[in-house]
């Protein structure tokens, strides 16, 4: 990790603390509205073009870049004052809002990296590309999370990759991509990743923050949620 | 005592003393004693080192109910704390004490995490009758969080060791548990280093090291030929800071000396790239009013700055044009607003100390918590 953007993003939360209340309502936007990164304007090149997937692709360190980083709260004056409690760390996706934390390590400099990682899934999450349903072709890394029996996965396409790897979250983001586009029909999207009904449900299981929000879109769809 | 309605224990002796190996004769419990027990926080004798919890060996055993039953008992203990200690001096509040036993379960039960998550699931309870090793017995871990709880002895001295970035650095009583603010002068040298590899391979020096977490940080991402030398004039810090150094195998890249800041450093008096340091900055009146796990606990020698706290700054300050060569780095910890722009101020102004570039850094509170600069 480029300690040189990491200590950027910390001196440029220096000023601005969130407070408990505008943190609130960020969450709650999150939860409401998924994120259009189209029709976000982040005024970066990195971005042009490619939308939240692009956000997936930077490295930890770019992604840091576009981070602003705090701790919880500065409860005193810290430092040789206080006993702990300060190894909590929050980081704040600026271009989106996205915001993803971590406190069960003793260390900061440990919770940091498992909120970076914890970024990349709530950026998958809850940023959305869009796509057009007429002439899609699933990109790579959704065909790389697909179960081998899938029609249309080639055999170079290599192993699945499963929740546990690191790069299950751009596959997932491409799937939820795909959710939002056939509204929330799993066999519509089935139907494309050439899988059984079944066998896309069962993936959909797999993960259950991937799950959560995939019930989510059909529940705001008026549709039975996946169990 | 309210406490002893759960459990009949009391603290009765020191912490465990010894030199470099395991010794399980010493429980710091006995049962029954009366409550007003003496502190936790005898002296420990000099040039002795506790082996932390989770370096040692896991002689002692318990079922899986057993440790459960401990862990409702420390969470009860919590419950009744609730947020008195917030209150008192903004101490832990319940959340990281529940978060303070999962840690304790960590470094005492010797076994995957699982074990550790299971203890936490109330449902998942098949096989209560499961043996798990222990690196303390189960009479210890009673004691341990009596200490916590009853006399605010810090989670860090119980298990007699600190996460720190990505080390554990071992720690004890007369001992400063380093903070996690003080992660950032790594971070802070890592940036200045990758710019100037004539600065990776040159000799730092961290003065006042303590457990030795800085010298150690900063000797792993220097380069072949980077050294760094960590002084303190305190021998129990010298030895916890040699056991720690040992543990990461960089006997070859720090050498510690024991003596007051500048004194050991003679022989290398214009020659540092970097120096860094923590230095004591409280000012003597706020002492009485830290929390209490501060307070009564850690080394006042490694907290009171005197009457403004800048005593030891000041003389960092006064000495590191000497100490530094052309082009050197320096990093000093301190109190935050009004110190460290004093302190920058100093840096900066003095004629006769030629720095430049002098800043002051935020740490991740935004409070101002460092200064940086170069000698020219």
């Amino acid at each position: 990790m480029s300690t040189a953007t990491i200590l950027r993003s910390a001196t440029l939360i220096s000023s601005k603390l969130f407070t408990s209340a505008a943190t609130k309502r960020s969450i709650l936007f999150q939860t409401r509205l998924p994120l259009r990164a189209a029709a976000l304007s982040v005024g970066s090149s990195s971005d042009d073009g490619g939308g939240g997937r692009n956000y997936l692709m930077l490295s930890d360190e770019q992604l840091m870049g576009q981070c602003e980083m705090d701790t919880f709260k500065a409860s005193g004056p810290g430092g040789q004052h206080r006993n702990k409690r300060e190894s909590a760390v929050r980081l704040k996706h600026i271009p989106t809002g996205v915001i993803a934390q971590a406190t069960e390590d003793r260390s900061q400099h440990k919770n940091r990296a498992s909120a970076l990682a914890r970024m990349r899934t709530m950026l998958a999450l809850k940023v959305r590309n869009e796509l057009d349903l007429e002439s899609y072709t699933p990109p790579l890394e959704l065909l790389q999370i697909l179960p081998r029996k899938s029609t249309i996965r080639e055999a170079d396409v290599g192993p699945q990759i499963g929740p546990n790897n690191p790069k299950f979250a751009l596959g997932m983001q491409a799937l939820l991509d795909l959710m939002v586009a056939v509204n929330g029909s799993v066999s519509d999207a089935a139907k494309l990743l050439g899988l059984s009904t079944g066998a896309l449900s069962r993936l959909i299981l797999s993960d259950d923050s991937l799950r959560r929000e995939v019930n989510e879109l059909r529940e705001s769809k008026g549709m039975r949620p996946l169990k | 005592m309210t406490l002893s309605v759960f459990r009949a224990i009391h603290t009765a002796v020191s912490p465990h003393s010894l030199i470099f190996r395991r010794s399980r004769a010493s429980f710091c419990c006995s049962v029954n004693r009366p409550s007003s027990s003496s502190s936790a926080v005898s002296a420990t004798p000099v040039s002795t080192v506790r082996i932390p919890l989770f370096l040692r060996e896991a002689t002692g055993t318990a079922t899986i109910s057993e440790l459960h039953a401990w862990r409702k008992w420390a969470q009860t203990l919590v419950s009744s704390v609730g947020s008195k200690f917030e209150d008192a001096d903004n101490g832990p509040g319940p959340e990281l004490l529940c978060r303070e036993i999962r840690w304790m379960l960590e470094d005492v039960v010797e076994a995957n995490l699982d074990v550790v998550n299971r203890l936490s699931d109330e449902t998942a309870f098949g096989k209560d009758g499961d043996v798990v090793r222990l690196r303390a017995g189960l009479d210890e871990l009673y004691c341990l969080w009596e200490e916590r709880i009853e006399k605010r002895r810090p989670f860090q001295y119980l298990v007699g060791c600190d996460h720190w970035r990505d080390l554990v650095v071992c720690v004890q009583e007369g001992v400063l548990i380093p903070r996690p603010e003080t992660e950032m002068i790594v971070d802070m040298v890592e940036e200045v280093v990758s710019r100037d590899k004539r600065l990776a391979e040159g000799i730092w020096a961290d003065l006042g090291t303590g457990s030795g977490a800085l010298g150690i940080g900063i000797a792993r991402i220097l380069r072949n030929g980077g050294k760094v030398v960590a002084t303190d004039i305190s021998e129990v810090a010298i030895s916890v800071a040699s056991f720690n150094v040992n543990r990461y195998g960089l006997q070859d890249k720090i050498e510690l000396r024991q003596g007051s800041w500048f004194e050991p450093l003679e022989d290398v008096k214009g020659k540092l790239s970097g120096l860094v340091s923590n230095p004591p900055y409280i000012p003597s009146m706020n002492i009485a009013g830290l929390q209490a796990e501060v307070g009564q606990h850690e080394p006042r020698l490694a907290l009171d700055g005197g009457k403004d706290g800048l005593d030891y700054l000041l003389h960092l300050c006064e000495n590191s044009a000497l100490a530094l060569e052309s082009g050197g780095f320096f990093a000093f910890e301190t109190n935050g607003g009004s110190q460290s722009k004093f302190i920058a101020d100093v840096m900066t102004n003095r004629s006769n100390f030629s720095f430049r570039d002098v800043k002051i850094v935020a740490d991740l509170s935004g409070i101002q918590r460092f200064v940086t600069g170069f000698r020219q």
